[in-house]
């Protein structure tokens, strides 16, 4: 009994759905203070100390919205999937070592690396779902792109993901992250960087935001959306960011592991994770600062002609790394 | 009148001969003929011949009781000649002369919607400023027309959806931007023609912002026009009230006072820095550069302070009236201003280097949207648009007003007439207007800074130019002899560059529209009027 009451603490509370939601908006707020303080603006300031809750002060406001949708609508998908979206996100936060472990204790197996890649994929086809049942213009255009977009960059993405797993010589994302005594940020700093710009188009950030343009396209897919499905659209918008953060620190920054001092490993684990999340946050944002908009073809030849061969490249160095560091080690 | 000038009217004497009516004494300044209906294409096109710069500036209709006149204003040599010819009002007909400039497309059209003249062989006639359900019979412009109980006489118009005509069309689908979207700011509705991503034909609607300036001006004595057609246009004010009121200074036959003029140079400079700040900001944010147009506007504030210093407004400035300027510039002030001029300066350093280096920047404006001089100079664009394609064109240059004859400046162009041009025109104007501004400041004269004029102002007309910041403003004022005017027309920069938004876009790609269009500068308050 007491075993089922912990697995329903870590599910629910810590490190589980409640913690991944509290670091969704810290890492919004990080965000827009960022980029607010980069456009020469005060960001949000007027909610909580410096603004920090602002973003749960959005999302509660949004929930409270009238909620509106468009008669000539395929309804229930539009109704779903903004829900559906949003857990699949949290979903696969389950399978990444937040405070040492996962969040559901053992149930790291081989492969969830490539399981956890799927997941975002089903995820990310949703939002596209979302825009194309809205039956507006800009929302299928937005969708059209998403789709467009993400179906480049996923290549690639999964690519490179794979060269850490080739110096872990394991495909479990727990097995990678706690083999990284040395970060792999540092042992492939090449597929560090690409990554970062492939998750910069999964993410749809500048210079790759192309499917929410406003001014081409006003909304995107979320044109339609209004009241607390726009609340959990954003919401699961706001999840793959951070989703797409912890990623990068799971594979390339040796996950939540990090020097251990007075107390428990566990409290010290998740202070490292959220600092390294920040930090990825922080580069990503900065990046999206310093970029104008691309337009979508400009965006798909940069993808095909120019991150697709680097990142094939990128898992061949990788290879030889470890082929190298296994020669060192045995 | 000029040598220039005087040459235009011999060779057009010469060629026309026997054709050129003899006008009884014309009050305008400058080359002014008279022909018959018909002839008035010959007389463009020995124009032409003359002088391949030479463009339609704009056409005005006056309804003269039994006849109305047509006046075509061809910008020739930096001048401006008046071609007119009368036709009846009871058969009003007259040829068009689109197949000679297609630039003259929305000038003729909007005579057509306001005095209800028909142009023969017009490529695209049908309504353009007014709206739709507007009575087929009521011409506003006309001094018989009867617009009480406008409300009852509406036509009943049900069919306004363009998609069912162009359902024969196959491929092809259509694409409403406007009256509401996110990339106009002001409502004005462009029908695309989208081949996938491609744009194969564009048809521009505009008139959703007409309010009917022109007629309401007939109705306020010249004074209260000042006022109006401040409200033209938020962000070119100054160079409304400052064209209207040279106009009716010019019939008048009286001239503001020389610390007049140069206050006059300095709002109108410091009116140029404000409106290229915002479009260089605003192009950065329909790019997606959102860190560009915060930055840029924030340095904008420091030209809206200074003009609130100068004038005690922050944007309508109400600061130019006829006979000079309604305040002057305390000489503590110059101190302050010229310290922001400075670090306008320096900003503008950055900004060029931004411009110049920034490689997503460049990727969406470099190429994009090019029009070639040849293009620029058949649809008669004016401003940064004409100078971003190598059409050499400056008011301030070619008939110098107020102070601009006393001070020294460059006139910018480029060569490629792409999107990037464009920009980059506006941001070296920048710098010379904050040159001008210093030396302006600097060479302030003594003296009064306004002249009493009567309210009644003798007949006669008057046509005058300024150089907006988004390109040559054009008035014509006509005076019967009292305290309001017969007849005034504005032709605004943007109702002339419109239709070259039409020749960018064909070819190119969708998600280029945004980005091509604002490099234009568009203004609908301004065009529709």
């Amino acid at each position: 009994m007491s075993l089922d009451l912990t697995l329903v603490f870590r599910a629910l509370v810590f490190p589980g759905f409640s913690f991944i939601v509290l670091l969704t908006f810290l890492c919004d707020w990080i965000e827009r203070k960022i980029e607010a303080r980069m456009q020469n603006r005060m960001g949000p300031t007027y909610t909580g100390p410096a603004g920090i809750l602002q973003p749960f002060a959005d999302f509660v406001k949004l929930l409270a919205k009238e909620d509106m949708v468009p008669r000539n609508t395929r309804s229930v998908v539009f109704k779903l999937t903004p829900v559906l979206s949003f857990s699949m996100f949290v979903f696969a936060m389950f399978f990444l070592p937040i405070d040492g472990s996962n969040v559901i204790l053992n149930s790291s197996f081989q492969g969830d690396l490539i399981f956890v890649l799927a997941l975002v994929s089903v995820a990310n086809f949703f939002l596209f779902l979302s825009g194309w049942s809205s039956s507006n213009p800009y929302s299928e255009i937005g969708a059209t792109r998403v789709l467009t977009q993400f179906l480049g960059y996923d290549i690639p993405l999964s690519i490179l993901a794979f060269g850490p797993a080739l110096l872990a010589s394991g495909l479990s994302i727990s097995t990678i992250a706690a083999s990284q005594r040395i970060p792999f940020a540092l042992l492939l700093p090449w597929a560090f960087i690409l990554f970062i710009i492939a998750l910069q188009a999964e993410l749809e950030k500048d210079p790759f935001d192309v499917p929410h343009a406003e001014t081409e396209i006003v909304g995107g897919y979320e044109t339609e959306y209004s009241g607390r499905r726009l609340a959990f659209l954003k919401l699961a918008k706001d999840v793959q960011i951070v989703l797409g953060a912890v990623l990068v620190v799971e594979l390339f920054l040796a996950g939540p592991y990090g020097p251990v001092f007075l107390g428990i490993p566990e409290f010290w684990y998740t202070l490292w994770f959220i600092l390294k999340v920040l930090l990825v946050v922080v580069i990503t944002e900065y990046l999206t600062c310093i970029f104008a908009r691309l337009r979508i073809d400009q965006v798909l030849v940069v993808n095909w002609r120019v991150l697709m061969p680097l990142s094939i490249l990128s898992l061949a160095t990788a290879a030889g790394v470890a082929f190298w560091l296994n020669l060192g080690v045995g | 009148m000029t040598s220039v000038e005087q040459e235009i009217l011999t060779t057009l004497s010469k060629e026309l001969g026997e054709k050129m009516l003899q006008t009884p004494l014309s009050q305008l300044e400058k080359v002014s003929v008279r022909v018959n209906a018909g002839i008035h294409r010959d007389a463009l096109k020995i124009l032409l011949d003359k002088d391949e710069s030479a463009g339609v500036s704009a056409i005005t209709g006056v309804d003269l009781g039994e006849t109305i006149e047509v006046m075509y204003h061809v910008r020739t040599h930096g001048t401006i000649a008046t071609i007119r010819t009368r036709v009846p009002k009871k058969d009003p007909r007259i040829k068009t002369i689109t197949d000679i400039l297609p630039g003259a497309n929305f000038h003729e059209r909007e005579v057509a919607d306001l005095f209800g003249l028909t142009f023969e062989g017009h490529p695209y006639p049908g309504r353009l400023i007014l709206s739709e359900d507007w009575p087929k019979n009521l011409f506003p412009l006309r001094k018989d027309a009867e617009i009480a109980d406008i409300e009852n006489k509406k036509e009943n118009i049900t069919a306004l959806d363009e998609s069912k005509q162009s359902s024969d069309e196959g491929v092809l689908t259509t694409v409403i931007m406007g009256p509401q979207h996110p990339a106009l700011i002001e409502p004005e509705k462009f029908s695309l023609k989208v081949d996938g991503e491609i744009v194969k034909e564009v048809k521009p609607r505009i008139g959703y912002v007409h309010r009917g300036i022109e007629k309401a001006a007939e109705k306020r004595t010249y004074l209260q026009d000042v006022y109006l057609v401040e409200r033209i246009c938020g962000i070119c004010n100054a160079c409304h009230a400052t064209c209207f009121c040279q106009a009716v200074e010019a019939i008048m036959g009286t001239e503001a006072p020389v610390r007049a003029k140069y206050l006059r140079t300095i709002v109108l400079e410091l009116n140029r820095i404000q409106s290229h700040m915002l479009l260089l900001g605003h192009a950065g944010l329909e790019i997606g550069y959102e860190p560009f147009f915060q930055y840029m506007w924030r340095d904008r504030e420091i030209a809206m302070d200074t003009m609130e210093s100068l004038t005690g407004n922050r944007v309508i400035a109400s600061f130019v009236t006829i006979g000079g300027v309604r305040r002057d510039l305390k000489e503590e002030r110059i101190p302050k201003i010229k310290a922001g001029l400075a670090t306008l300066k320096r900003r503008m350093v950055f900004y060029k280097n931004l411009l110049e280096s920034d490689p997503t920047l460049k990727m969406r404006t470099k190429g994009v949207g090019v029009l070639e001089r040849q293009d620029a100079l058949k649809l008669c664009v004016v401003g940064p648009v004409a100078r971003g394609s190598d059409v050499k064109m400056d008011v301030r240059k070619d008939e110098p007003y107020a102070a601009y004859d006393k001070i020294p400046f460059k006139m910018i162009s480029y060569t490629e007439g792409d999107s990037w041009t464009r920009l980059m025109v506006r941001l070296d104007e920048i710098n010379e207007s904050i040159d001008i501004l210093n030396f302006a400041l600097d060479n302030l004269p003594t003296g009064p800074y306004r002249v009493r004029v009567p309210r009644i102002v003798p007949a006669g007309e008057a046509i005058n130019r300024v150089e907006a910041p988004r390109g040559e403003l054009f008035y014509y004022v006509k005076s019967n002899g009292t305290a309001y005017p017969e007849r005034v027309k504005m032709r605004t920069p943007t109702f002339a560059n419109i239709l070259s938004f039409v020749h960018i876009a064909e070819g190119g790609n969708i998600a280029d529209v945004p980005a091509s269009f604002v490099s234009l500068d568009p203004c609908f308050s301004c065009t529709d009027r």
